[in-house]
């Protein structure tokens, strides 16, 4: 019997299965912070780094990025080359489109074939906006893979700006890695403080020091991301959390991808403003390997099914970063569908039993 | 846009594939289409490689630590007129295929060779495939340990035209002291003395022969070869009496095309057929050679319903030598070989190695490649990548058609 067209889509729900998160696909590292907070510095060392050859920087505009001396030679009208590999371009407030026109250039060989992208974003831009960027415009999915969002902080300054400028919060609270600046410019109470206070927002980044990263640029590209148990332990200062809370819950018994997803529709649907971002693995039934998904705010990102589980631990990891939106809510949302699923009678009546109609 | 030079110096390029080493083959870097992986009794991992051309013969390559391989051995062809282009394992017997570069010249056959002692390939038998309008064997399939099925000629075959002299030949090889042929096929109108109309020949230029190239056979249809035959396409045999094998269908895209059909892939659990023509003009005068996808839910009547996406030719054609497609990780039914039914990984020359994630068969998306530069003394000016396999630990080998030898990667994707 001729079969479904369906099955030359081969077996995986979720198309090919991949090694990584994002593998295939052109790794965007975003580097976030607020306007002095030593973005510029951090970027500029790592890119003169051997470990960062091959790198596209996406800067706002030229002028912004402080590398007007280290310009090689402009290629097109809106990418330098900078030597070590990397070029540069300016995205012009469109960063889509400069994500597209870099793919382009690379296949046709009008530019060096980099091996990975640096977003610098401006100070004030919303990180939120940016992430969406991977989820909602199909050319730049289908070409890059966002690694990850790393925020820096001004040691010196975190506690003032944090106070007056709610874009600060959410930098830090929707990072996946921090990196912490100036602490030479501080005293080392206040950097322990400043270090609580970031833990306090942001329990699962990894942080390191600015100085750190300039030596060796592989945090900024998640080459080498360290637990930060130790902050963990940390007072959490008063007021430190501004309605947002981060956290993260698991579930031992595989799910059904339908009951899954339609969890996350109920919660987009309804909350999708202050669920700001959420990351993890899920334990799929059917699924050898994990399934990859991450949401910002109403947006989901196509999920990925990996080949492998990376650890013996297969439970469903989900990490929550939300605003006004508390861990009981989200919990008793996913029991209720779950009890609903549970309590359902399972068609168990054999084929003979099947009511005729 | 950048000058010439700097693309030029860009040659070398990689995307999701990592470099793990180079093997210069002790200098004799120009490689064929034959790459099959034995685990040696001892445990050595022993990678069999096929030379593109003499002087060499074939060259075993202990690869069970892929960022050392060392050699094992290096085997002399007895004349410069004849090439090994390709080999194949099963256990302890490899055999080996000889062409000739005139009709005519021998030694031309199969040879077979026991390397239960990888230091010291011992002859076992040879079958003699020479013939006065044959230059012997192109390619061979042996998997099962029981038939080689193979793209040859034969004393008794004279060909109506000297390009259409390899036709498709199963030998058992159950008792390998003594190979014997059961089977044969040709395109009718090939043979001399053929009732069928000798076929319309590709217009002058691009007429490069009516023959059998792979000769694919896999246990989960142990009834079909998946038959690459050049100018006339693919074809699907039915091989369930191998006294007899018959066409069940063909497919042929020439003209327009340009012909040499080379590798048909068959998915069994998608029912699809992946397909490469092989690209032999230099300076991408055959651009596109391409990769098809074939929806095979029909076997009578397979369908193209999409290609790899093509290279650049402004980016490559100028580089020297060929660009475009010829072979692919094919799957082989051994436990030494990686399977994958998502991906397909192909060689194309100065195109390097590409991996196109074909999850969406309507839409095949690259996900990698590797482009090494120009190998040293290389004749053309730029790598020619010609031949791929990789192991059942993800371990990709490709080989270089002139100077280059044996690159062995990691997969990133």
């Amino acid at each position: 019997m001729m079969r479904n067209p369906a099955t030359l889509f081969g077996a995986g729900p979720f198309g090919r299965r991949l090694s990584r998160p994002g593998a295939g696909r052109i790794p965007v590292t975003v580097v976030t912070g607020f306007l002095g907070s030593g973005k510029t510095t951090l970027v500029r060392a790592a890119l003169a780094h051997p470990g960062a050859a091959r790198t596209a920087v996406i800067v706002n505009e030229f002028g912004e990025a402080g590398i007007d001396d280290v310009l090689l030679r402009t290629s097109t009208e809106q990418v330098a080359l900078i030597g070590n590999g990397c070029i540069c371009c300016a995205a012009k407030n469109d960063l889509h489109r400069a994500l597209r026109n870099l793919a382009a250039e690379r296949e046709t060989g009008a530019v060096p074939p980099f091996e990975r992208v640096l977003v610098e974003t401006s100070g004030v831009s919303e990180p939120g906006q940016i992430l969406q960027s991977f989820a909602n415009d199909r050319t730049v999915s289908s070409h890059y893979a966002l690694e990850g969002l790393v925020t820096v902080v001004d040691a010196a300054l975190a506690a003032q700006t944090q106070d007056t400028a709610e874009t600060w919060t959410e930098q830090v609270v929707l990072a996946d890695r921090l990196v912490l600046s100036k602490t030479d410019m501080v005293s080392p109470e206040i950097a322990s403080e400043v270090t609580a206070r970031l833990a306090a927002l942001n329990p699962e980044a990894p942080l390191a020091h600015a100085a750190e990263v300039r030596r060796d640029p592989a945090f900024l590209f998640g080459g080498a991301t360290r637990e930060r148990s130790a902050f963990l332990c940390a007072p959490r200062p008063a007021g430190a959390s501004a309605g947002y809370e981060t956290f993260t819950l698991t579930f031992d018994a595989p799910f059904d991808w339908p009951v899954f997803s339609r969890v996350m529709d109920a919660l987009t649907m309804l909350r999708g403003d202050d669920l700001l971002r959420v990351k993890g693995f899920v334990n799929v039934t059917g699924c050898a390997g994990p399934v990859v998904v991450h949401y910002v705010q109403h947006l989901a990102a196509q999920p990925e099914e990996l080949t492998l589980w990376p650890t013996e631990d297969r439970r469903t990891r989900l990490v929550f970063i939300t605003r006004g939106l508390g861990r009981d809510v989200v919990e008793a949302l996913f029991s209720a569908f779950l009890g609903l699923v549970g309590a359902a009678p399972h068609p168990s009546r054999t084929a003979g039993e099947r009511d005729v109609g | 846009m950048l000058e010439t030079k700097d693309r030029a110096d860009e040659q070398g390029t990689i995307r999701n594939f990592k470099l793990i080493t180079q093997h210069d083959m002790g200098g004799f870097g120009g490689m064929g289409e034959g790459m099959s992986i034995q685990i040696a009794k001892d445990g050595r991992r022993i990678l069999w490689l096929a030379h593109e051309s003499a002087p060499k013969n074939f060259t075993g390559l202990d690869v069970t630590d892929p960022k050392n391989p060392k050699m094992v051995v290096q085997t002399d062809l007895p004349q410069p007129h004849m090439r090994s282009n390709s080999l194949e394992v099963t256990g302890d017997i490899m055999a080996v295929a000889y062409q000739t570069q005139k009709a005519g010249q021998q030694p031309a056959g199969l040879e077979l060779f026991d390397i239960s002692v990888p230091e010291n390939p011992r002859s076992i038998s040879f079958l003699d495939c020479s013939g006065p309008t044959s230059r012997g064997v192109h390619q061979l399939w042996f998997c099962d340990g029981e038939y080689v099925h193979m793209a040859a000629g034969a004393p008794d075959f004279a060909a109506r035209n000297p390009k259409d002299d390899q036709f498709y030949r199963i030998i058992d090889v159950k008792n390998p002291s003594k190979p014997t042929e059961v089977g044969r096929w040709w395109l009718p109108g090939t043979r001399e003395g053929d009732t069928d109309a000798p076929p319309v020949r590709h217009e002058a230029g691009k007429d490069y022969g009516f023959r059998a190239h792979n000769t694919n056979v896999y246990p989960q249809r142990p009834d079909r070869c998946y038959l690459g035959y050049l100018d006339a396409g693919m074809i699907i045999m039915d091989i369930s009496d191998k006294s007899r094998p018959k066409p069940v269908s063909r497919w042929d895209n020439s003209p327009p095309y340009w012909g040499f059909t080379h590798t048909i892939l068959p998915l069994f659990n998608r029912e699809l057929y992946v397909v490469t023509d092989e690209s032999v003009i230099d300076g991408g005068e055959d651009w596109p050679k391409l990769i098809w996808i074939l929806d095979g839910r029909d076997e009578k009547n397979p369908v193209p319903i999409a290609t790899c996406p093509p290279l650049q030719r402004d980016v490559y054609a100028g580089r020297g030598g060929r660009v475009g497609a010829h072979n692919l990780h094919e799957n082989v039914p051994l436990p030494t070989s990686w399977y994958s039914e998502e991906v397909i990984i192909g060689t194309f020359f100065n195109g390097g190695l590409r991996a196109y994630d074909i999850s969406n068969p309507y839409q095949p998306v690259e996900i990698g490649h590797f482009v090494p530069p120009a190998p040293k003394l290389s004749p053309v000016g730029a790598v020619q990548i010609n031949d791929v396999f990789v192991d059942e630990r993800g371990i990709v080998y490709t080989v270089d058609r002139h100077t280059g030898g044996l690159y062995i990667l990691e997969m990133d994707f």
